[in-house]
């Protein structure tokens, strides 16, 4: 349950993402989960997830970038703030999850 | 037309090695080969993560050895396998690491007899219902599966030394080649082609494999920096008479491995030197990397495989192979 209410709230931030900022997005939490030197906080659950959506297809679409932002932030959360506010200039997004976390 | 492998060594967690192997399919690679040393993540674990979340590439150990692992237990892990990606599953046997065996109280005894014995126990295991083999190195009696395989696997063998090298061509469906140099290739396949001729088979029997250290970047300062690790570990474990092949200082390999003993990794990776880089890596951008490709091909090579590190970022590097290295070589 607690699974799906967290799903629920990076779905709504996910889709405040502006379409033309999601590609760069994706691509910028990928390269962050997967240099995390953390990878061992990854949830057994969601790793799976993330790996039937990769299966499935690139990481843009809104599933793909809410299981990325969720894995992003449990592996690497001060950086994928960074991320948001620095790089991507979305301090929006980067609130929205303070306020989820 | 050259065919692409990849390897991964299951270091990290598997989602992320399995994260990459469905990477490598998507983006046109042949082949994924996991090494199999205990110290990492099992392989075939490991692979039947990467078997679940692909649907065409090949994959297999590359390579297990006989010692660690009894030929009889590798074959029920293959035939396994086999059922959940069933016709896409190959096995690497080779003889280990010498260090990585001793830790674990074993000697490579025979490795010539261990692999061919070993090889040739899976191969029977796979297509009889019982077998009994009575072996120098291994034994079996009335061994059998209480499942049937469905269907053979190809066997690769890894080899460097000579005598291993015309045994892969003798017994192999293919070989795996443990170098990326020119120099390196073209004397292992040579040998390889001898134990082809010997066993009567014809060349295009045989899947001849580069397995090399390979690092990709557009800049090529970043590329060899990713190399430098892996090669410090290749030059420490070269023997003289390869060192000398590539004009390697001997002295300055023994510093490397005594450092690399001591856990002194900023010694040992501060020695590596440019030529030792291009004597044991194919490293650079894609454009010289294509270079070295299109060279060890001449030797008569049919796959190439990008080992570790791949680039200093592997998501990136995999998509600059696919995008601007094999399709140079579909043309």
């Amino acid at each position: 349950m607690l699974r799906k209410a967290i799903d629920m709230d990076y779905r709504r931030i996910v889709e405040m993402v502006p379409t033309g900022k999601r590609e760069k997005l994706s691509t910028k939490l990928m390269d962050l989960i997967l240099k995390s030197k953390s990878a061992d906080k990854m949830p057994s659950g969601l790793a799976r997830v993330l790996l039937h959506q990769w299966q499935q297809g690139p990481l843009t679409n809104e599933r793909g970038l809410t299981t990325l932002l969720e894995a992003a932030v449990i592996l690497e959360s001060e950086k994928t703030m960074n991320i948001l506010e620095e790089k991507l200039q979305l301090p929006d997004i980067a609130e929205a999850i303070k306020a989820v976390e | 037309m050259v065919r692409f492998g990849i390897e991964f060594v299951p270091s990290e967690p598997y989602w992320k090695t399995t994260f990459y192997a469905i990477q490598a399919e998507k983006r046109g690679f042949d082949y994924l080969w996991i090494t199999d040393h205990f110290n990492n993540r099992n392989v075939y674990v490991t692979l039947t993560a990467a078997a679940l979340h692909t649907e065409k590439i090949k994959l297999g150990p590359g390579v297990t050895n006989p010692y660690l692992i009894n030929p009889v237990v590798t074959a029920q892990a293959v035939a396994s396998l086999n059922e959940i990606a069933t016709g896409r599953v190959i096995l690497g046997i080779g003889a280990g690491d010498k260090t990585t065996l001793k830790s674990t109280g074993l000697a490579m005894h025979n490795p010539l007899t261990a692999v061919k014995e070993c090889v040739e126990i899976v191969r029977r295991m796979m297509i009889e219902k019982s077998v009994t083999f009575e072996g120098n190195v291994f034994k079996t009696s009335d061994a059998k599966f209480f499942f049937k395989p469905t269907t053979e696997i190809p066997i690769y063998v890894g080899a460097q030394g000579p005598k291993m090298l015309a045994l892969a061509g003798r017994i192999g469906d293919g070989i795996l080649i443990n170098a990326g140099h020119p120099k390196d290739v073209d004397y292992a396949v040579n040998r390889v082609k001898n134990g082809i001729q010997q066993a009567g088979k014809r060349l295009t029997d045989v899947d001849i494999a580069a397995y090399t250290s390979f690092s990709v970047h557009k800049d090529m300062e970043k590329a060899a920096q990713a190399a430098v690790p892996v090669v410090a570990y290749v030059v420490a474990g070269s023997p003289d008479v390869v060192l000398q092949r590539h004009g390697v200082d001997e002295e300055k390999a023994e510093k490397i491995s005594g450092a690399l003993k001591a856990g002194k990794w900023g010694a040992a990776f501060g020695l590596v030197s440019s030529r030792m880089i291009e004597a044991f890596s194919v490293c650079g951008t894609p454009d010289m990397c294509i270079e070295r490709i299109a060279e060890l091909l001449k030797s008569g090579i049919s796959q190439f495989v990008v080992g570790s590190p791949i680039g200093p970022n592997v998501r990136k590097a995999i998509d600059l192979i696919s995008e601007e290295i094999i399709p140079h070589f579909e043309k």
